[in-house]
């Protein structure tokens, strides 16, 4: 272990790259498993009502109409 | 919760001629090329096309096409296999053109389309929020980018003083 800043900014890239090129099916796995952990800190129930994560405006209105 | 079934859930509603067309984009799409990319919730686009064959953005058949099957709404999304689901209409000729060229790719035998790569950098460039922007210099530095594509695409898209800019304040500035 070394606490050289270089070394260490080496290090999390190649674990970056190694994330990366692991199995698509393996890193949706790692996404289940992050939403899941991100729920928990924010202190809620695993509950997608609780979300309030600003949609991406990709230049729309992106709020759809719900139906009668 | 289980982003692989929600996905397969979204395949049989194409199959079954809810919508003609859907891409993954986002984060989730994002995630196909990079490192996980920790995310609430899934960004689907997609082109609908009515009984008079003509493209409409009504998310009508979608939301009852999932609530028939268990889906609940909440807020502005549809929640499937516990994951919040958006489903974006393709509003710019830019995430249209996305959306015509995305690719499938295999998730353990479940097709998933998922916007291409370029698709996805030059969308978080026109979008633009510091989220966005963090994005597209991870899919930079990951080198996945084919570039003789990206550069076209931001040409079409009127995009290259956004590119040149952001070239400017993060490419450049990388050690």
């Amino acid at each position: 272990m070394s606490l050289d800043l270089q070394n260490i900014l080496a290090s999390k890239r190649a674990l970056r790259r190694e994330l990366a090129a692991r199995p698509v099916s393996e890193k949706l796995r790692i996404l289940d498993a992050l939403r899941e952990r991100e729920l928990a800190i924010r202190g809620r129930a695993v509950h997608p009502g609780a979300l309030r994560e600003e949609p991406a405006p990709y230049g729309i209105n992106s709020t759809p109409t719900k139906p009668a | 919760m289980d982003i692989k079934t929600a996905i397969a859930v979204i395949n049989q509603m194409q199959a079954d001629g809810v919508v003609e067309r859907y891409a993954i984009g986002g984060a989730v799409g994002a995630t196909f090329y990079l490192e996980p990319v920790a995310t609430l919730d899934l960004d689907i686009f997609v082109t609908f096309e009515s009984a008079a064959g003509s493209l409409s953005v009504s998310p009508q058949r979608i939301y009852e096409y999932l609530t028939a099957r268990g889906c609940t709404i909440e807020h502005e999304y549809i929640v499937v296999a516990g994951w919040p689901v958006q489903f974006l209409p393709t509003g710019t000729p830019l995430v249209a053109e996305a959306l015509k060229e995305s690719v499938v790719r295999d998730v353990d035998g479940t097709p998933a389309r998922v916007l291409a790569a370029e698709h996805l950098a030059a969308i978080a460039l026109q979008t633009g929020r510091a989220k966005d922007k963090a994005r597209l210099l991870q899919f930079v530095e990951a080198g996945v980018l084919n570039f003789v594509r990206f550069q076209a695409i931001l040409v079409r898209h009127g995009l290259i003083a956004n590119w040149q800019k952001f070239e400017r304040q993060f490419v450049n500035d990388t050690p």
